[in-house]
């Protein structure tokens, strides 16, 4: 089964929306509480990565029986050096941004933890793509 | 794992039951359908939270506890009674006059829960540092567990395995009981209850095998009964003269109190939406750096729950009053608290855990992975049918209730008005199937009532 959101850049008041809907949909299948869960941060977490840096970008969630598979693309500044992205309380993200509680540079390393796989390609200027699966 | 016990203290009464659908609006957890003219419940959704029982119009949604009727004469019977109960007569009337009055109601002794109370904070500040999981969930509402359990089944790990303050009390009124030379076969204990949940905690406890309260009373018939022993006869020199309890304790029903005992950062949440709106936003991990989740379904606590006969402003302001009567009796005694259930704090330590909570598959399409995302795939399409109304026609709560319903073969994609006037245009159905299939959801002689300027039925 498959679904996709988009999400808005810099609408931080928003952002979330499309990680429940997800959560809503794997809730009425027989999927362990434990994995919903994991499933559930990793995409928030993702989300407000977008929102935070990049100007639009769209999930697109791929459900079948023994795993999940999301793609998340965005269009913006791109990451410079991902290997230094992944570290634990490396963030970019500006002063206003944390301000209101997210940017603490966890998101990442939380995606990971979070996942069976996550692959994260970026260009410059262009965008950013993060995959990920979960297995059931 | 599953929790697979579905009882339940809400019901319909058919016979007053008009299917008029204002309880399948409210429900929080979409657990009623209009079947035949009649609400029903999805008992594997129910919570007990009792929404519908507020809203409905025609007083078909009742409570079914056990009742004084069934309080064993030749026992030796006990009352335990919460806060919010005396809460309900105005401040004039002392709580020891207003408890004494419930033992003549038939009682050999009575109890006040929230003596329970200065356990629970003590075990909060144990629970605090052996839990490497944070935010923990109060174990308290016992609606709020079950919402849990239904809806946010990644939560049910995170609710604190801590038995409730009646559950406690329960357990000490049988040791001391015991105690006092009572065979244990012989001590039966009644709570007076002020909701629906509660009475599904008694009889059918999550996390525990058995429940050490032996029946439930309603609390409005409880509330009959003392009324008309003590109305205009206050008796002002009937009280304590020490503090029986840590003044505060009175108020841990309500909205507030509880949260304070939990070291660390807590909040307190009342009313069902609210609850709702946080839960959402905690399962999807958009919450961190909280410690503590004091819960409640309804507005102010218990003081607003569904049995409570008085209005749950004046019971909160009431009991704040008694706090500080407490208090002052409190501070008369050097700041002593005489409280008899903390002498068996060591024995109720043994017995206060629950085991872990389960969740339930009140939301689950199918056991089976293929075939629950094959009915995902068709409630999707399906929706791109229905008309997004949501105006219930149909006997479900919205058109996504309805997809979810024809998916898992309950219902039938004619039950929505709008696609049966299609299929009338097309053909596919005629005036008098789509009669039917309306019968069949408001019930056979629902149409009756409209009749033509002849007076003579249309049908």
């Amino acid at each position: 089964m498959k679904l996709q959101y988009e999400i808005q850049g810099g609408d931080f008041s928003a952002a979330g929306r499309a990680s429940s809907e997800v959560k809503k949909t794997l809730k009425q299948l027989n999927i362990s509480p434990q994995v919903i869960r994991k499933i559930s941060v990793a995409l928030y977490e993702a989300e407000v990565n977008v929102v935070a840096h990049a100007f639009k970008g769209d999930m697109k969630v791929d459900i079948n029986p023994d795993r999940i598979f999301v793609k998340i693309e965005d269009e913006g500044p791109g990451i410079k050096d991902i290997a230094k992205a992944m570290e634990e309380g490396f963030s970019t993200a500006t002063d206003e941004v944390r301000q209101m509680g997210f940017g603490a540079g966890m998101g990442l390393p939380n995606i990971k933890r979070n996942t069976d796989e996550m692959r994260l390609t970026s260009v410059m200027g262009e965008g950013t793509t993060l995959e990920m699966m979960v297995k059931f | 794992m599953k929790d697979r016990n579905y009882t339940h203290a809400i019901r319909i009464n058919t016979d007053k039951c008009i299917g008029c659908s204002h309880c399948m609006r409210v429900c929080p957890t979409q657990a009623i359908r209009i079947v035949n003219g009649f609400a029903d419940i999805m008992p594997e959704r129910c919570v007990d939270c009792g929404e519908c029982f507020r809203v409905c119009p025609q007083r078909a949604v009742y409570v079914k506890d056990d009742g004084l009727a069934a309080v064993n004469a030749g026992e030796y019977r006990i009352a335990l009674v919460p806060s919010v109960f005396i809460g309900q007569f105005p401040s004039e009337y002392s709580a020891t006059q207003i408890l004494e009055a419930v033992k003549e109601v038939g009682f050999d002794d009575v109890f006040e829960v929230e003596q329970a109370v200065d356990f629970m904070k003590k075990e909060y500040k144990t629970a605090s540092q052996l839990n490497v999981l944070h935010p923990l969930i109060s174990s308290y509402c016992p609606a709020v567990v079950r919402l849990i359990q239904v809806q946010y089944p990644a939560l049910t790990e995170e609710i604190l395995q801590l038995k409730a303050p009646h559950d406690i009390a329960a357990l000490y009124l049988r040791e001391s009981a015991v105690g006092k030379g009572i065979h244990p076969d012989h001590i039966f204990i009644y709570y007076v209850t002020p909701c629906a949940a509660k009475i599904v905690a008694a009889k059918a406890p999550v996390g525990e095998t058995t429940s050490p309260i032996s029946g439930t009373i309603n609390m409005k018939e409880m509330y009959n009964k003392v009324s008309k022993i003590i109305f205009g006869e206050k008796k002002p020199g009937l009280h304590k003269t020490y503090a029986n309890m840590t003044p505060d304790s009175v108020n841990w029903s309500l909205s507030g109190t509880e949260k304070k005992y939990f070291p660390g950062r807590a909040l307190a949440i009342d009313g069902m939406e609210n609850v709702i709106e946080f839960l959402d936003k905690l399962e999807s991990g958009q919450i961190s750096d909280i410690d503590f989740l004091e819960m409640r379904a309804c507005d102010q606590g218990c003081a607003g729950g569904i049995l409570c006969p008085g209005n749950r402003f004046l019971a909160v302001e009431r009991l704040e009053q008694r706090q500080k009567k407490l208090q002052k009796l409190k501070n008369e005694n050097d700041g002593r608290v005489n409280n008899a259930l903390m002498e068996y704090e060591n024995a109720l330590q043994a017995n206060s855990k629950t085991d872990p909570v389960y969740p339930r598959d009140g939301l689950l399409l199918d056991e089976d992975m293929e075939k629950a995302l094959r009915k995902m795939d068709r409630i999707k399409k399906l929706l791109t049918y229905l008309p997004g109304f949501d105006c219930g026609a149909c006997g479900a709560p919205s058109c996504r209730s309805l997809a979810e319903d024809i998916v898992k073969s309950k219902a039938s994609i004619s039950h929505c008005v709008f696609v049966q006037r299609v299929m009338e245009k097309n053909y596919k159905l005629s005036p008098d199937q789509a009669f039917t299939v309306i019968e069949k959801i408001w019930g056979r002689n629902r149409l009756n009532k409209y009749q033509d300027s002849y007076g003579k039925s249309e049908s």
